[in-house]
């Protein structure tokens, strides 16, 4: 571990002196070898300096974003390569295929919270049915969002009794979340009213409208233009300013070209996606174009969990437990009472996965609409490709949300084969795949990067 | 552990007792590691030493053994039928496949790794064997279609067991990710349709549903039971006399034979009941052939796990990886050769789960999966520690006894199906929390 993860900083600074403060950085780099790991990014002060600091995070083992982007392009040319008619990257199917991933990428995100204590949480998929199931029932006689939220307390409620048996009894949380898994899909049964029972929504009436829109409803193309501005300026402004603050105030900032890419990047992004959806994909009949009520309410979901995880003590914490549990200990954060929250917010917002993925199929929920085992498996497999580690410690919430697009282009790609016999089989062999896939090149990079664990 | 040996090997006969009181309290550290029953020498003392080490935590098979008990009173009080001698068989041939999955399992947990696809192996090999036998296609003689499916289950062992024990992904990953594969393989070879067994003018197919349906003729189960008690009890006997000659450490004479007697008042029970007529309409009567199976399997894989080195080794990796890596064990080694093993119990599993449905459809293959909580319940239930190194498989055979008469007895008293997935995730969460504690109470476990 140590000398393969050392050697490039000593080769780094000596070679450019450009830029005043390049001196200072080489002296600071020097100096702090083992800091140097973890901050090498920081400290760059060009935007060369700065992509060839990246480099060297990739090629040390922490790839980042990077190799699920690179499977993203593979996956996307090779099912427009074979699908009849190379219909994968029509607009329309795009947009559907964003549909489809919503569940994977919330729940991924909720995965990704335990995962980065180096626990699992086999139960998402029952529990996310189950708050989708509770959800769709109350909305029935209460308003949408008392419905909504009470459907998350419950599902937090499932979360925290999981968790206090991991945290507190120090049971493995594999096993306590596989019988939470067999517990709530039993309870899932019972809820919907038996084997064959079900519950619709009714879109005449209001409050059941509202939820089955969070998926089925649209943005008018207008407005989605008018909003993608007010996002990429709120984004941009907020990335540019917090950049120029820490550099007035003498904190490491990156270089301001690695902001203005950045935030370029955001815009090209809403630009992309705006256009897509505003695509007419609707029939000579009905036009429906747009972009989905969908999008924002992922973007939201993203964004709070990458500001808890990012900037909240709770988040640090996370990583500081997925990455030593005894030196989090030491350091006097309560373990059971982080690991104890960690299960109950993973499960809420497991929760909300589960009400987006009844909206997604017509706000209709039975026993069929989907099989929790072979969700949490989806599940699993789209937070550990898109690059959260097994093993604690490593991954952000964006992983969640890029894995969780991919798995669903997947799936909807092999839906699109007309494969007769063999697609059935083909939905459990994929997903199995994938995820030993997945996390060989987790242990493997791992193994490549020895053990420091990064944030 | 040598010097408590030799110390009391010396002692003369009459003076052993009070020798090795001293020795007990002398050798009170090495006790820990030497289970004081070994140095007992009358049957009170043995009894003693045996409680001492229950309230130490290492409890074996006394609350399985008291849950079994739990179990038949509680269900016995809400239904009379449920001792019947029908019902009993009929508990016995359910509880069957558990107790192989949960032996198959025990060879992963022992190791300190688990195997989530042991149900799915189960599946994949009961759709093999099937599809081999039928007339219409590949229509091999049962015993080639059983040791070809063996093998295959076998290799899909050895591939999961390599990456885990060459690469070190986590098992229960490989495993989950091999039992989705595995389900999509099974519904291929299934081919989208219905493959049955159930048609007796073919010699093969009878063969095969007759692994599960049928039973050894009254008089034959009482010769196999008397062979069967004879020769281990002989065994037995001999061995400890044996011991005692060689001036080893031997358990006193009357354990012995209260064990023997043991053995044999259960299989002359087990016999009584079978050989009651449990048909409706008709007769029959005698011993199931797959009870002979399950204790065929369970005598194989304890004599391996007790007597032979590779269990010796299993035990040691389980007890602490490092130490046996250290002591020259080859860990990948061993642990590719536990999980092949796991899959061939649970491809045998399979053989019996094909002959036991008749007929397999998709819907009965992604039902399988389900199995492996139940696997995981029964051994951890029967006193298996999830966290390697303490088990045996006779734990779940009585695990897979208790999850079976769960089953049972919830199914005759109407409880649905969903109702009984959650009283069997209650146990396991039961189980596995009694196994924490009791690990947290063990003095000098980590």
């Amino acid at each position: 571990m140590g000398p393969d993860g050392e050697l490039p900083v000593t080769t780094v600074p000596g070679e450019t002196a450009a830029v005043e403060s390049d001196t200072t950085t080489a002296a600071d780099l020097t100096s702090a070898p083992e800091a140097a790991a973890e901050v090498r990014e920081l400290v760059a002060q060009s935007l060369s300096q700065y992509l060839r600091a990246w480099w060297l995070k990739v090629r040390s083992g922490d790839s980042g974003v990077l190799p699920v982007l690179l499977a993203m392009v593979v996956v996307a040319v090779t099912f427009q390569i074979i699908t009849p008619q190379h219909s994968f990257l029509r607009p329309s199917n795009l947009v559907y295929i964003f549909g489809l991933s919503t569940v994977y990428m919330v729940l991924a995100i909720a995965e990704t919270v335990v995962l980065l204590l180096a626990e699992i949480d086999l139960s998402v998929g029952a529990v996310a049915l189950i708050g989708g199931v509770i959800a769709f029932k109350l909305a029935q006689s209460w308003p949408w969002w008392a419905a909504i939220l009470a459907a998350l307390a419950a599902c937090g409620v499932f979360g925290a009794l999981q968790g206090i048996l991991t945290a507190r009894l120090k049971i493995p949380s594999f096993v306590v979340t596989l019988a939470g898994f067999l517990l709530f899909s039993g309870i899932l049964i019972v809820v919907l009213g038996g084997a064959d029972g079900s519950v619709n929504l009714d879109t005449s009436k209001f409050n059941q409208l509202v939820i089955y829109d969070l998926v089925q409803g649209v943005i008018p193309p207008v407005t989605s233009w008018v909003l993608l501005a007010v996002v990429v300026g709120a984004v941009g402004t907020t990335l540019w300013l917090r950049a120029a603050r820490r550099r007035r105030q003498g904190l490491v900032a990156p270089p301001a070209s690695v902001t203005a890419i950045r935030i370029a990047l955001v815009a090209l992004v809403g630009v992309a996606v705006v256009a897509i959806c505003n695509v007419n994909r609707g029939t000579a009949l009905k036009s429906v174009q747009g972009v989905p009520w969908v999008i924002p309410i992922v973007l939201v979901v993203l964004g709070i969990w990458t500001l808890v995880l990012g900037r909240t003590r709770f988040g640090r914490y996370l990583y500081a437990i997925g990455g030593n549990p005894e030196a989090a200990r030491r350091a006097g954060v309560s373990l059971a009472g982080i690991r104890t929250w960690a299960f109950a917010l993973c499960s809420a917002t497991a929760g909300l996965g589960g009400i987006l993925l009844g909206a997604f199929f017509f706000g209709q929920y039975s026993t069929n609409t989907a099989d929790p085992g072979q969700l949490v498996l989806y599940t699993v497999a789209a937070a550990v490709i898109g690059g959260v580690s097994l093993f604690g410690g490593r991954g952000k919430a964006l992983h969640g949300v890029l894995g969780g697009l991919l798995i669903g282009g997947i799936a909807y790609g092999v839906s699109l084969l007309n494969l007769g016999s063999l697609s059935t089989p083909l939905q459990y062999i994929l997903p199995g795949a994938v995820l030993l896939a997945a996390v060989l090149i987790d242990v493997l990079s791992r193994r490549g990067a020895g053990s420091v664990t990064r944030v | 552990m040598s010097d408590v040996t030799s110390d009391s090997s010396q002692a003369p006969a009459g003076a052993t007792d009070a020798t090795t009181v001293a020795d007990l309290t002398a050798a009170h550290e090495a006790a820990a590691d030497v289970p004081p029953e070994l140095v007992a020498q009358s049957l009170g003392q043995y009894l003693r030493a045996w409680w001492a080490r229950v309230r130490g935590g290492d409890s074996g098979v006394l609350p399985v053994v008291l849950a079994i008990v739990v179990v038949a009173i509680s269900f016995q009080i809400a239904n009379p039928k449920f001792l019947s001698a029908q019902n009993l068989v009929n508990l016995f041939e359910q509880s069957s496949i558990y107790m192989l999955l949960a032996i198959a399992e025990i060879f992963a947990l022992l190791l300190g790794e688990i195997d989530l696809s042991v149900g799915l192996v189960m599946g994949l090999g009961s759709v093999v064997v099937a599809e081999l036998v039928q007339p219409t296609g590949a229509n091999w003689p049962w015993w080639a279609a059983i040791i070809v499916t063996l093998l295959a289950c076998c290799a899909v062992g050895a591939i999961q067991g390599m990456l885990v024990a060459r690469l070190r992904m986590p098992s229960f990953i490989v495993t989950l990710g091999g039992l989705l594969i595995l389900e999509g393989v099974a519904i291929i070879v299934l081919g989208g349709g219905l493959v049955g067994i159930g048609n007796s003018q073919y010699k093969n197919e009878l063969v095969l549903y007759n692994i599960f349906w049928g039973a050894f003729t009254p008089l034959v189960s009482w010769i196999l039971l008397a062979v069967i008690v004879g020769a281990t009890g002989t065994g037995l006997w001999l061995r400890d006399a044996r011991k005692r000659r060689s001036g080893l450490e031997t358990p006193p004479r009357s354990l012995t034979a209260l064990k023997i007697v043991l053995m044999a008042v259960a299989g002359i029970a087990l016999v009584v009941i079978c050989n009651v007529n449990r048909a409706h309409v008709g007769t029959i009567k005698g011993v199931p052939y797959i009870i002979a199976i399950v204790l065929i399997v369970l005598g194989a894989s304890t004599v391996l796990l007790q007597r032979t080195r590779f269990g010796r080794y299993v035990y040691a990796i389980g007890g602490n990886p490092e130490a046996a890596r250290r002591a020259g064990v080859r860990l990948p080694t061993i642990r590719i050769w536990c999980f092949v093993i796991s899959a061939l119990i649970s491809g045998i599993a399979g053989v019996l789960f094909a002959s036991w449905q008749v007929s397999l459809t998709t819907n009965i293959i992604k039902a399988a999966n389900s199995y492996v909580l139940l696997a995981v319940a029964a051994a951890v239930i029967g006193g298996t520690s999830l966290f390697g190194g303490r088990g045996k498989t006779i734990h779940g055979v009585l695990g897979g006894l208790v999850i079976g008469g769960i089953y049972n007895g919830l199914y005759l008293q109407g409880v649905s199906s969903q109702w009984i997935d959650v009283v069997v995730a209650a146990v396991l969460l039961a189980a596995a929390a009694i196994d924490v504690l009791s690990r947290r109470g063990a003095p000098g476990q980590a």
